[in-house]
């Protein structure tokens, strides 16, 4: 088994059935997993924030730095490996906040509610989500079933 | 509070601040150094010398030409990188795998130049204000945790309870079951090293800047929001993660909106690459 680590504002895709992505310590910035089960094609986004208008110039250096610029990438490299849109299988974690910061600067919740809404207007359906609350997360994707687990710095774990 | 009083004899055994590092200081203090003077104090310094070389070629302190010894360092890096690029070099040797927070060495490092950088940014752009000793307080901000670590160990189960379950921050949970919080101690660490009395304070408070009674809190507050940004970031201190709370008042005292602290965040995310060699300081071998 060969070991891919998606970096912050990085995204790794594969084909590989013996291969896991991983990303670790996802504060309030969000994992995309994607998976075709048929193709078994699969990858991962790890974004840092919402909106590629915060620096337009840095979203055409870096897509996979935003949501809105990097889910379509991931998209898009998967389908030119042979992976469909209606098989796709998607799994988010991540977004998680510090305490009470209603009034701050909700950088996690920003980033879930940008996630859902792309995946609305596309008619995307989430399949399971893992988001918010305030710890880290460690994301796997197991390319040789798909399989999605989320672990704590506990070392707690849960698939997806 | 026997715990209290162990942990208050620790932070004396606290090996001294580096005397490299404070002669620079003193030495940047005058705008007239002299050069000659600074470079016969770094090269006397070997450990300090030699990290200093590993770093001054990273990209984030913008030197355009190689540089392989202190008097080229001095003379290209400029006033305010040589106090960061010395303190830097300095205070890596206090660093150390923390088992109370599931911290490497490294880990921890990390989050304190991370907190650093943050630090400086946010000081430049919001405040258009210059402050070396402000990035000194970034790096060394959690030192506390290094003393309170093996304490925080031991009471592992009733402090994640507190926080898992009772709406405590770590903060708090902290005081609760340990009768002192690490950034208390990271304040009596730098008091004990005589760090000035800002620097003291914004350690201090670095989570609660909004209980600092002193007039100017400012270091305290970008201290607070350069962590923040860090959590948010997953550059976290430790397994208290994001358990900090919050202080909806950093809007009134900072003039700053959502959009511009992303810009920041983007900021801090080049910062970060540039500055690779500084992380690397301290190595990641080490296991908790």
């Amino acid at each position: 088994m060969s070991q891919i680590v998606v970096g912050v504002s990085d995204f790794k895709i594969s084909k590989n059935v013996q291969d896991m992505i991983v990303t670790y310590a996802l504060g309030s910035c969000i994992a995309v997993v994607v998976y075709d089960p048929r193709a078994k094609v699969g990858g991962m986004l790890h974004f840092m924030l919402a909106e590629s208008s915060i620096d337009k110039k840095k979203a055409m250096d870096n897509p996979a730095m935003f949501a809105d610029t990097g889910i379509p990438l991931l998209f898009k490299s998967c389908y030119q490996m042979g992976a469909e849109k209606k098989r796709m299988i998607v799994k988010v974690a991540g977004g998680a906040s510090i305490l009470d910061d209603a009034n701050f600067f909700r950088i996690g919740q920003k980033n879930i509610t940008a996630v859902r809404k792309i995946f609305w207007k596309n008619n995307v359906l989430i399949t399971s989500e893992d988001t918010g609350q305030n710890f880290n997360r460690t994301v796997e994707l197991h390319m040789t079933d798909g399989r999605v687990i989320v672990r704590n710095a506990g070392g707690l774990l849960k698939e997806l | 509070m026997m715990n209290v009083d162990k942990i208050l004899k620790k932070i004396d055994k606290i090996p001294a601040f580096p005397a490299t590092v404070r002669k620079v200081w003193d030495i940047m203090k005058n705008p007239d150094y002299s050069m000659a003077d600074l470079v016969t104090v770094i090269e006397y310094d070997q450990a300090i010398t030699a990290n200093i070389l590993k770093m001054c070629n990273s990209a984030y302190f913008g030197v355009q030409r190689k540089v392989s010894n202190v008097r080229d360092a001095v003379v290209y890096l400029g006033q305010s990188n040589i106090t960061r690029i010395v303190t830097a070099a300095g205070v890596t040797r206090f660093y150390r795998d923390v088992e109370g927070y599931r911290l490497t060495a490294k880990m921890l490092w990390e989050h304190s130049v991370a907190v650093a950088l943050m630090s400086k940014i946010l000081a430049d752009r919001v405040y258009s204000r210059e402050d070396p000793m402000l990035f000194t307080a970034g790096l060394v901000h959690d030192m506390g945790k290094i003393i309170l670590g093996e304490f925080v160990f031991d009471s592992m189960q009733e402090i994640m309870n507190l926080v898992a379950n009772h709406r405590y921050s770590f903060l708090e949970a902290e005081e609760e079951i340990i009768g002192i919080n690490h950034a208390e101690i990271g304040g009596r660490v730098a008091s004990n090293w005589n760090f000035p009395k800002e620097i003291i304070d914004s350690i201090t408070y670095h989570h609660r800047p909004d209980l600092m009674k002193e007039e100017d809190s400012t270091n305290a507050w970008i201290l607070y929001l350069a962590d923040q940004a860090c959590m948010m970031m997953g550059i976290t201190g430790g397994m208290d993660e994001l358990s900090y709370r919050g202080l909806g008042l950093i809007m009134s005292k900072f003039a700053i909106g959502h959009r511009e602290f992303e810009e920041n965040i983007v900021s801090l995310f080049e910062d970060l690459t540039n500055a690779r060699e500084l992380i690397n300081l301290v190595d990641g071998k080490k296991k908790t």
